[in-house]
């Protein structure tokens, strides 16, 4: 299961998601700009307030990494 | 991205090496002066340019970190650069054409590294949806800084401008603009010292330069828009820079003062730094690298 906390005008999160969908990777968002608990969630989570902040599978991804995510994943 | 479609054009063997794709355009919300793009989001044109570079088959290496250090070696009578990302890849090439823009002028003062990202972010576009409800400070009076504290007012309850001197430098309409919004407080003469907190921001010492004063303000955001500095670090002592840090390049040929080497839009000394024109550039670039190739 893959996570995604988002802001509906952050750059890297729309890369993101487009990298999700490329690779057909399903996810979940959650705007942080309008969801206060998912933006509680993701400052615990990840301790820091920059976007995107991505899950898979419990571990915490800050930032669109592509070489991160594709080791996660298993994207080759 | 215009050298490299130009570069393509002309049949070169290219391939772009780039920290992230984007740019600084990409990070504009609205992008209302480039020729025949109607659609505003800078990010859409940036992507727009991604698929007509991806079309020509280049391919775009994402490395990051950066460029760290350009060198050369002989081979045949002729120079051969060498690009070294900071994972330590290089890449090889007859002709460079550095393209590399800029990026934010940090502060430089304690607690600005500590809690990036916790409170101190350069980028009102990306982050200031975070603040819903919270006090923030905006560090600058330029047109950046004006635009961030615009973004701002959306969410913040409360937006403070620092601004150094006893003007803001930023267009006076949007400054009009903000005077009129209430969370909006401006504070002039004011020299950033130092930024604190615990897990994330809580408070921004600054200077009141008129009185001498020492003064705090609790804020949890502190959006830095002090101005930019090229990304020319990997070139100094391999072509001319200026006091900037500019690219010094001749602004017919976009040659730099390394036989060979290229320099295009933002990183470079030309006066006006606008997309349309760095594209145009990039287009100038290309054309006359490929035609130093063909005479080499």
């Amino acid at each position: 299961m893959v996570n995604i906390y988002t802001t509906p005008t952050c750059v890297y999160c729309q890369m993101a998601k487009e990298f999700f969908k490329e690779n057909n990777v399903s996810y979940q968002e959650h705007d942080v700009s309008s969801d206060a608990k998912a933006r509680e969630e993701m400052i615990n989570k990840s301790g820091q307030m920059g976007v995107p902040v991505i899950e898979v599978e419990g571990e915490i991804v800050i930032g669109f990494d592509k070489e991160k995510l594709m080791e996660l994943l298993d994207i080759k | 991205m215009s050298a490299a479609i130009y570069a393509a054009r002309k049949k070169l063997s290219v391939e772009i090496i780039a920290d992230k794709f984007g740019g600084q355009t990409s990070l504009q919300p609205e992008v209302h002066n480039y020729p025949g793009f109607l659609d505003k989001d800078g990010l859409v044109l940036m992507q727009n340019m991604r698929s007509q570079v991806k079309n020509f088959g280049i391919d775009i290496k994402e490395v990051g970190q950066g460029i760290k250090s350009i060198s050369s070696r002989q081979e045949n009578g002729k120079e051969i650069f060498i690009l070294e990302d900071k994972n330590g890849d290089t890449y090889e090439g007859k002709s460079v054409i550095v393209a590399s823009g800029k990026k934010p002028k940090k502060l430089g003062i304690p607690g600005e590294e500590e809690f990036y990202n916790k409170g101190v972010t350069y980028c009102a576009t990306c982050d200031a949806p975070l603040f819903g409800e919270k006090t923030v400070a905006v560090v600058g009076g330029g047109n950046s800084g004006l635009d961030s504290a615009m973004q701002l007012t959306k969410y913040a309850k409360k937006v403070y401008v620092l601004v150094r001197s006893d003007i803001a430098k930023g267009d006076q309409i949007t400054q009009d603009k903000l005077k009129e919004i209430e969370v909006v407080e401006f504070i002039m003469n004011a020299e950033v010292q130092e930024i604190k907190g615990e897990k994330f921001v809580n408070k921004m010492i600054y200077k009141d330069k008129a009185s001498g004063e020492e003064k705090e303000l609790d804020v949890e955001g502190v959006f830095v828009n002090v101005g930019m500095i090229p990304n020319s670090d990997f070139l100094k002592g391999f072509c001319e820079l200026n006091q900037w840090g500019e690219v010094v390049i001749n602004p017919k040929t976009n040659a730099t003062s390394h036989v060979g080497v290229f320099a295009a839009g933002d990183v470079t000394d030309i006066l006006e730094k606008q997309t349309v024109i760095a594209a145009g550039e990039g287009a100038k670039a290309a054309l006359q690298c490929y035609k130093w190739l063909a005479s080499n």
